[in-house]
């Protein structure tokens, strides 16, 4: 009985699947049909053979993966970085958040938020090609700075020791503003009537921005913790893939810009697609992970 | 109570002076490199210039914008921006639509469909190799197919017109219209803001897109603005370790290279108010999810 009025809905509304064509049509080609793909990493792929007629190695390209010097070189500078990206960069909007919420001057408010936020809208390209510029070895403005002060210039996106940093603060640089956004709409709704009370009994600022303001956005900040811990692969390909150069794949090569350089590069299909479904099924794992914790001590889905 | 009063003025100035840092820190790099692009070139490499223009003159700005391959980049990423973006917000509010209806049979598990390849993905080879085999490489469609659904976009859709009185389609319903008719013509005329958040959204993806273009635009004749860019900042940034005599001649001047970048922001600078209006909006529809 049910099974029947269920298929009269759907047969009275036989347009809306209609509308879903193009949709189904874009999930499963451009979706479905490269993790299909991945199977290649299984085989010694041919690109002229396809998958139908390349021959089948199990595990060897995993094989070759734990062997290799490079992956655990790629996997390294991969965790280096976006660690020291979440370390030093994730708790700065929280506080950019907390100070811009202090500032009573309105027109003044607007303005920082209109220049902090910008960064966020412009590409890698535009962003590489700023730094480039700002930190450029003879005239650039950063050396001219050192320089003054006495200090020999610094070739920063050639030099291994000084990469990850250029790549840590452009990041920041770009989105630090745009992310206090979510904290600083966390921070508006925050019950108003806490701040009074705690005036009545003596508060200061300070006191209440740690026992009210605080307190009060800490679902928001360990839900974007948690979706932060979920792309812990993902360091910044396309921000690498535009700032760096053979120079620096010693500090600089990510999995993703590793993927891209060992598949596109030197056209070794199957093993740049193992190491990639090793970052896809890792990164999986981790943002299943994240919402069980989300489930359990937010008692909320991230989806 | 005098002691708080000097507190809460500590406190004032510390946050002024940190957020005008952090306000500064943001302007200093556009503002040098916008020194360098109207500066004198010999000033530009004797290392004169660092946060205001010496000799200043606005010829290579007006080399950059008025150069070809500069004008033909710029056309080819509005194409894709005006094209890429109508498209998707099309074919992302006739997905939105059918799926926001769950008591339809066979939509929960194409939204779970949906959602999965949000968690997890093919990859990059894989995708090459797809793009290939459809004779997609150096194709327009390669830069706007790939990612014309955003699941998360379409997701934010879906949530609104749920949002929507159902009273609305059932009159029209009892009048004999069809499902694409209303959402045609009764719920998309209603959704106009959150229609521009999410075409906002399409659109500076579109336009600031770098990564569909270097895997698979080669032809010099279809480069969009930003792999001309890249080209342009890595040639001459590539100086200081490898050049052939046939790169040196390419290499474009410090001032280009400034006037370039400068030139390329210029576009989202213009739209910048609206990208900041509508951007918040939709972040704040996303994390409040429906």
């Amino acid at each position: 009985m049910i099974k029947s009025s269920r298929w009269k809905l759907a047969r009275s509304n036989w347009d809306m699947y209609v509308l879903l064509i193009p949709g189904l049509i874009f999930l499963l080609l451009f979706k479905y049909t490269p993790m299909y793909g991945v199977v290649i990493a299984f085989q010694e792929f041919n690109i002229f053979s396809g998958i139908g007629g390349s021959e089948w190695v199990g595990l060897e390209q995993f094989q070759k993966l734990v062997r290799s010097e490079d992956f655990f070189q790629v996997l390294t500078n991969t965790l280096l970085i976006s660690m020291y990206k979440i370390v030093l960069l994730f708790p700065v909007p929280i506080v950019v958040a907390l100070l811009l919420n202090e500032v009573r001057k309105m027109l003044f408010k607007r303005t920082i938020q209109t220049i902090i936020y910008l960064p966020h809208f412009l590409s890698w390209v535009i962003i590489s090609g700023l730094f480039v510029t700002l930190l450029a070895p003879t005239d650039g403005l950063v050396n001219q700075i050192i320089m003054a002060f006495g200090g020999e210039p610094i070739s920063f996106l050639q030099d291994n020791s000084f990469f990850r940093s250029v790549v840590v603060f452009t990041a920041g640089w770009k989105e630090i503003g745009w992310n206090a956004i979510i904290f600083i709409a966390a921070i508006a709704g925050i019950d108003q009537e806490q701040y009074e009370a705690a005036s009545i009994d003596g508060a200061g600022r300070i006191r209440k921005m740690m026992s009210i303001t605080l307190p009060g956005i800490m679902p928001t900040i360990v839900l974007m913790f948690i979706l932060r811990i979920g792309s812990l692969l993902e360091a910044g390909t396309e921000q690498i893939l535009t700032m760096y150069n053979p120079l620096v794949y010693e500090t600089g090569d990510v999995i993703g810009t590793y993927v891209y350089r060992m598949g596109l590069g030197q056209q070794d299909y199957s093993f740049s697609t193992a190491v990639g479904l090793f970052n896809s099924v890792v990164g999986f794992i981790l943002i299943i992970s994240g919402n069980m914790l989300s489930k359990k001590f937010l008692k909320r889905s991230i989806w | 109570m005098h002691s708080r009063k000097i507190g809460d003025y500590v406190l004032d100035i510390f946050i002024y002076v940190s957020l005008i840092a952090m306000g500064l820190s943001t302007l200093v790099p556009f503002i040098t490199v916008l020194s360098k692009s109207v500066s004198e070139e010999w000033a530009i490499t004797s290392g004169k210039v660092n946060l205001f223009p010496v000799g200043f003159q606005l010829d290579t700005l007006q080399y950059v914008v008025t150069n070809n391959q500069f004008l033909h980049a710029l056309l080819i990423s509005v194409l894709v921006a005006v094209v890429g973006t109508l498209a998707s917000l099309i074919v992302t509010a006739m997905t939105a639509y059918p799926l926001s209806k769950r008591e339809l049979p066979g939509v929960g598990i194409i939204i779970i469909l949906f959602v999965f390849t949000m968690m997890f993905n093919g990859g990059i080879i894989p995708s090459y190799l797809l793009i290939r085999q459809l004779d997609l490489i150096d194709n327009l469609g390669s830069l706007i197919l790939p990612g014309l659904i955003s699941v998360f976009n379409m997701l934010v859709i879906k949530s609104y017109f749920e949002s929507l009185p159902q009273s609305l389609e059932e009159s029209a319903k009892l009048d004999g219209a069809r499902n694409y008719t209303i959402l045609f013509r009764i719920i998309l005329p209603l959704s106009g803001p959150v229609l521009a958040t999410i075409g906002l959204f399409y659109a500076v993806y579109y336009w600031n897109d770098y990564f569909h273009p270097m895997l698979y635009i080669n032809s010099t004749s279809l480069k969009p603005l930003q792999l001309y860019l890249q080209d342009i900042v890595m040639n001459a940034d590539s100086s200081s370790f490898k050049m052939s005599a046939e790169d040196m001649m390419n290499v474009p001047a410090e001032g280009v290279r400034a006037a370039t970048v400068i030139a390329s922001t210029i576009p989202i600078l213009l739209v910048y108010p609206f990208l900041q209006k509508y951007f918040i909006k939709g972040v704040l529809i996303g994390s409040v999810k429906g």
